[in-house]
């Protein structure tokens, strides 16, 4: 069973395509960078995926099943691009939050939340309110979440965004542990450099169309680097 | 696995609720149901004749209070009622708007669950609200006009049941419209609803259009009249109370699986 997969999908806003019969899938323990300009289409790809909005035409699996299935998301943690938090709680009242809502309770929350919390460096900051956090520290707290209850299926907008360089390396840190235990990672983001560290695949979206998938080096030409490789698919 | 459908609802509406209490509205709904008790206190502290002949025709004391206490009672109910509505306008909208549900229904949570959650959200302020001042009123109108309590406690599950209805209708209204045209809606629907009630109660008529309403619309304001019977008889309006229940109960149903069905059509965005 592939961890999510999309079978000819096309999803239209009016005469608009956003994605047009799109193929794609993950295997389990892989790790996918979607990369393409903005606009092309990814975030609808990873809409599609958690079932936030439904495809107009094609199938889309979530771990097998349907995304309207509350089923296939019980292990899939997701980060979003525009992470907003409600700032009257505290990094440990939203975590506890989120941990009860992933399936855990009791003792292993309160292990699994503390473990979360050192994981991301936020220990210290663990009662502050989450509305007086920096965006990079708000951008902690949405991996802390996305880390809980050990995910099967990290799914990542441009998870960078907002980190400074200490944290863009942590980030990076943390995107491979998670491999490292088998976890599938689907990341779309626009730092080439960095999907090229972290992912072993990569799929290019451009006007909603997948122009390129397949393992880093099938995609890359000899002698060429992912950022010439993009530019020669999107052609621009 | 998936956690036990009941541990996600309690998650949820917990945090629903305490959201909904940190809202600038609180505070002044807490003015209004104090000013809405005071004003009761003041209405139900005069003491009336025995007996005065108006028209012709003999009121009794008892008459009076009973009526006046049907009316005290029944506006307080469809002031919770808009209370309600206007708590639910944006207390789903506002997450599916900003974003924030996303990073909630991409976890196993159904969107059921979550719009539940939020209706029971804000229902949760406007019950609490409706909880004291309906009962201080009913205490209130038992000790000094001598109505019978138990009328007081339908009327207030018929408040609770039209208060359920309207938010749960806002609620799906909001999804479609703006705050304020919500908002404007729920006054709109609540104050029509209860004007061909009204009507309809004193034997006229709104004309066709108020003959619908009356007919197919939510009995918002009849239905608490029809549970305060006891206080107004023997002159109350002659309407069936089970089928007033059925039809509320109904109204209840319908209007928290429009919210639903509505939700789940919803394209989640950010």
């Amino acid at each position: 069973m592939t961890a999510l997969e999309l079978i000819g999908v096309s999803k239209r806003y009016g005469r608009r395509y956003a994605l047009r019969d799109v193929d794609l899938s993950l295997a389990p323990g892989s790790a996918l960078g979607l990369l393409g300009p903005n606009g092309a289409g990814k975030t609808s790809a990873l809409r599609m995926l958690l079932g936030f909005t439904q495809a107009s035409a094609g199938t889309v699996r979530l771990q097998g099943l349907s995304p309207r299935d509350p089923a296939s998301r019980v292990g899939v943690a997701y980060l979003p691009e525009r992470l907003l938090l409600p700032g009257r709680m505290t990094v440990l009242s939203f975590l506890r939050h989120h941990a009860a809502l992933a399936g855990l309770n009791g003792a292993e929350l309160e292990r699994d939340v503390e473990a979360v919390l050192e994981q991301v460096g936020l220990s210290a900051r663990a009662l502050d309110r989450l509305g007086s956090l920096s965006k990079g520290l708000i951008q902690r707290v949405g991996f802390a979440q996305a880390f809980l209850a050990r995910p099967k299926l990290l799914i990542l907008d441009e998870p960078t965004s907002g980190l400074d360089p200490i944290g863009i390396r942590d980030a990076r840190d943390w995107i491979l542990t998670a491999r490292q235990r088998g976890c599938s990672i689907l990341v779309s983001s626009h730092l080439l450099s960095e999907v090229e560290r972290t992912c072993d695949q990569i799929a290019i979206i451009d006007e909603g169309t997948l122009v390129a998938q397949g393992r880093l080096d099938e995609v890359v030409e000899d002698g060429e680097a992912l950022e010439d490789a993009f530019v020669r698919l999107v052609g621009r | 696995m998936r956690p036990a459908a009941t541990t996600i609802f309690c998650a949820l509406a917990g945090e629903a609720f305490r959201d909904a209490m940190r809202r600038r509205i609180v505070p002044v709904i807490a003015v209004f149901a104090l000013l809405s008790l005071l004003a009761v206190d003041s209405c139900t502290s005069c003491a009336g004749s025995s007996q005065v002949v108006q028209n012709g025709v003999q009121v009794t004391a008892s008459d009076i209070s009973g009526w006046t206490g049907m009316l005290i009672f029944t506006v307080l109910s469809l002031w919770m009622m808009v209370l309600a509505g206007l708590l639910a306008s944006d207390h789903l909208a506002e997450p599916v708007l900003d974003g924030s549900a996303n990073l909630v229904l991409a976890r196993p949570v159904k969107r059921s669950e979550f719009a539940l959650a939020r209706l029971a959200g804000a229902l949760g302020i406007a019950a609490a609200t409706g909880a004291v001042v309906l009962t201080v009123s009913a205490y209130l109108l038992h000790l000094r006009n001598g109505v019978p309590l138990g009328a007081a406690i339908w009327a207030g599950l018929a408040c609770a049941a039209g208060a359920l209805v309207v938010a749960a209708l806002a609620m799906a209204l909001s999804l479609r419209l703006a705050r304020v045209a919500t908002a404007m809606s729920v006054l709109f629907f609540v104050g029509a609803i209860t004007l061909v009630n009204a009507f309809t109660l004193f034997g006229a008529s709104l004309g066709k259009l108020g003959d619908i309403l009356q007919h197919f619309a939510p009995p918002l304001c009849t239905a608490v009249v029809v549970a305060l019977k006891p206080w107004i008889a023997p002159v109350a309006p002659e309407v069936d109370p089970t089928i007033m229940a059925l039809k509320l109960a109904f109204w209840v149903v319908a209007s928290v699986l429009i919210l639903l069905a509505t939700f789940n059509r919803q394209e989640l965005g950010s």
